[in-house]
């Protein structure tokens, strides 16, 4: 009976301390949500998405430069990753809705940002920022055309990825018997892949159908080749030729019979593996594809690219970029950040590691490794650069999420070409 | 020590009057009444019991989902305030005139059909088997509950690989048997039936336990008594046995319908975006989709609704049985 009441005392001790244990921890953290306002310097919040692996590291180092030059300004950055940009989209979201926007975030320019600026949260930042550190003149048209809304600047691009990318495994492509001189149009690439899995046991191209946004970027960058830059940017202002864009569909199924056949339940980075494996010979991709590959996989030796085949001369634009809210809590703060991340020494920080190329032209080379400064070359020399549709630089977020509803009701067959094409035409109806 | 605590505690708790040192016997003498409700003051008395989780509940369960209906009745998307000025149903027109509302509304309740009514036909066959005093019967159960405590994370991934076309164990099995190899994931009509199978092969062994239960509780004078009358294996499941299980089909029918209405976890996780594989598109998907990815608000708010509807239409029943048998 003794023991079964001081049990029973000792419960409700129990009990009573966790109660204030939980009071104590709940005023603690109310205490460091307010408490963050009455620091001494200013303070800045930055929201991204590189929450591991390379982005992390390119962020890391991008932000510890920046610190070193600001030491007052205090920064709180937070890494939502995940998804693609899928948590740190619905945490921005949220943000707006309830009006408390953090000091900047990053977003893929271009007319994914219509979705701020049509409701007025972003502001110009053309005076405060892009007229400093020779911004204007070191970045191409395409990149600067993304980084402005209405004819202001509301964003500045700190990395760019190439989405017109054929890579292709040498030694594959050497035993196949394969001249590349003769693949110039995205047509003339089905019997490339031919020849390869007939010659060879890998599959003519490595490709994941997981998700659509890997078929999506595909079927944009054969459309970008076949039909050209002018019915591409046709295309993304809402005047597509529906011919052409079901004939883009015909090549991309034409490719698919040449993929691997688990291609639906393998991600782009197992797709990606097999080109490093040789169990493939071509395999299009952005340029963040090369970071899985290791110094086993060398450049030119054992991998090599091309820009896809008839978009020479072009950079497909894929880009993070940094934002400026109209209503932000700590804009001084946020003007030093935008203007040091569009500073060559920011750029070469988070390039070199993420395994992008920096925006700006007037970067030296010397820091990059030989694939990078080859990007960097291709870029400079490019006479446009299309922004993508698969990454938001091209179309608004409700396009881009109906387009890629289409894609995965695609069966990669030539009569289900004509079906999604004319899905892709009432997108923008 | 303990005198102290004790004494500590007599101070704070006037109950505790009643409490010894030494025995902690309550002294009953005359003031039992005080301990029982008493019928008059009960009201007033009982409520620093229940009015805080009232209140807590009331506001962040059943007012979040009032204020859901509310914003259902605007015209909310993008960013910025809430206007309440106009309210009506527009919302809802809206989504019974949307294709891919009908087809998400059709795909959850197959799903939520197929995957509860086939759970619970595998969960009372094992717990049948498991009943029957097996060797190594506590090894078992543990392996038919474990794909239970994995996340839907790990799972999806884990199915993925299954349903490879190449190598996974699906298609090595049915190529084997002579029937080819599929595309469970991309073929629209294969993915419902696949995702269906991989959430009855996570959650067979909770029907399971729970049958188990119910089986266990069962007098064994039940199975002697039918016997004696000359029962047949099968007649005693089926007159004596299964009749009995009522109450454990419908409380592990509804949370298995919980399960399958909460399936958008493992549906995020096989594609990693919002967008599901083509002809796995559920309610949930949708309205995810519709408030985080379109920034349509009123619109996902709308969705929400009627998936809750839904939900409660399909936990309705098991109230109303419970309310009959005088448990609720």
């Amino acid at each position: 009976m003794t023991q079964q009441s001081t049990h029973d005392l000792r419960r409700r001790t129990y009990l009573k301390g966790i109660g204030f244990a939980g009071t104590a921890v709940l005023t603690g953290l109310s205490g460091c949500t307010g408490g963050s306002d009455s620091s001494g310097g200013a303070s800045l919040e930055l929201l991204h998405g590189w929450s591991g692996g390379d982005g992390q590291a390119a962020f890391d180092s991008m932000l510890e430069g920046f610190e070193a030059k600001h030491t007052d300004i205090d920064v709180n950055a937070k890494a939502i990753g995940g998804g693609g940009n899928t948590s740190l989209d619905a945490r921005i979201n949220t943000r707006l809705t309830n009006q408390n926007p953090p000091g900047s975030w990053t977003e893929w320019p271009g007319k994914n940002l219509e979705q701020f600026t049509s409701a007025d949260l972003l502001a110009d930042i053309g005076e405060s920022v892009w007229s400093n550190n020779g911004m204007q003149n070191a970045y191409l048209d395409g990149p600067k055309q993304a980084a402005t809304s209405g004819g202001s600047f509301v964003c500045v691009p700190t990395n760019i990825h190439r989405i017109n990318n054929l890579f292709y495994n040498t030694a594959v492509i050497e035993t196949a018997g394969v001249d590349l001189s003769n693949i110039t149009t995205p047509t003339s690439l089905v019997a490339a892949l031919e020849t390869v899995s007939e010659n060879t046991d890998a599959v003519g191209m490595a490709h994941s159908t997981k998700s659509p946004w890997t078929t999506l970027q595909l079927w944009a960058t054969v459309f970008l080749g076949q039909a050209g830059a002018a019915a591409y940017d046709a295309f993304i202002s809402g005047n597509g030729d529906r011919a052409a864009v079901a004939d883009a569909f015909k090549t991309v199924a034409a490719y698919s019979e040449q993929f691997p056949e688990d291609a639906s339940t393998i991600g782009w980075k197992e797709a990606n593996t097999m080109l490093v494996e040789g169990a493939a010979g071509f395999f299009h991709q952005g340029d963040w594809a090369v970071g899985a590959y290791g110094p086993e996989f060398a450049f030119e030796s054992e991998w090599n690219h091309v820009a896809f085949p008839g978009t020479k001369g072009q950079y497909a634009l894929n880009m993070d970029a940094w934002v400026f809210p109209r209503e932000g809590p700590s804009s001084e703060a946020a003007k030093q950040w935008l203007q040091y991340v569009g500073t060559k020494d920011a750029q070469v920080r988070f390039n070199t590691k993420k395994g992008s190329v920096p925006p700006r032209t007037d970067v030296s080379t010397e820091k990059f490794g030989p694939f990078q400064a080859a990007q960097m070359s291709s870029l400079q020399d490019s006479e446009l650069q299309p922004p993508s549709i698969a990454h938001g630089l091209g179309v608004t977020p409700e396009v881009l999420t109906k387009l890629k509803q289409a894609v995965g009701a695609f069966s990669f067959t030539k009569g289900s070409a004509d079906e999604t094409a004319q899905a892709f035409m009432d997108v923008f109806n | 020590m303990i005198d102290k605590l004790t004494r500590f505690t007599k101070t704070i708790t006037r109950r505790s009057k009643a409490l010894f040192a030494d025995g902690g016997t309550v002294q009953d003498g005359g003031d039992e009444s005080a301990l029982l409700p008493r019928p008059s003051g009960a009201f007033f008395g009982s409520l620093p019991f229940w009015l805080p989780p009232f209140l807590l509940m009331g506001f962040f369960v059943y007012g979040a989902i009032g204020w859901n209906f509310v914003i259902s009745l605007t015209e909310t998307s993008g960013f910025g305030a809430v206007d309440y000025s106009q309210l009506d149903g527009e919302q809802y027109t809206r989504a019974l005139g949307d294709p891919t509302f009908i087809e998400a509304t059709t795909n959850t309740f197959g799903l939520l059909v197929a995957f509860t009514t086939v759970c619970l036909g595998i969960g009372l066959l094992l717990a049948i088997l498991m009943d029957r005093k097996l060797r190594f019967d506590n090894g078992f159960r543990t392996i038919y509950l474990l794909p239970m405590s994995l996340s839907f994370v790990v799972t999806a991934q884990f199915w993925l690989w299954m349903y490879n076309y190449n190598n996974g164990l699906i298609n090595s099995i049915t190529s084997t048997l002579g029937l080819g190899r599929y595309r469970w994931i991309s073929d629209p009509e294969l993915v419902l039936p696949a995702v269906v199978f991989a959430l009855i092969w996570q959650f067979s062994g909770y029907a399971m336990v729970v049958y188990l239960a119910g089986l266990r509780a069962i007098p064994t004078d039940h199975y002697e008594a039918a016997r004696t009358d000359g029962a047949t294996t099968f007649g005693l499941y089926r007159r004596v046995i299964i009749p009995q299980l009522k109450g454990a089909t419908i409380s592990a029918a509804v949370v298995l319908m919980v399960f399958a209405l909460k399936a958008f976890d493992f549906l995020y996780s096989l594609t990693g975006s919002y967008i599901p594989p083509e002809g796995s598109d559920i309610l949930a998907t949708m309205m995810v989709r519709q408030a985080f990815r379109l920034n349509n608000q009123a619109y996902a708010a709308a969705i929400g609704i009627m998936l809750f509807v839904l939900a409660i239409a399909v936990i309705a029943p098991y109230l109303t049985y419970q309310h009959k048998q005088g448990e609720l």
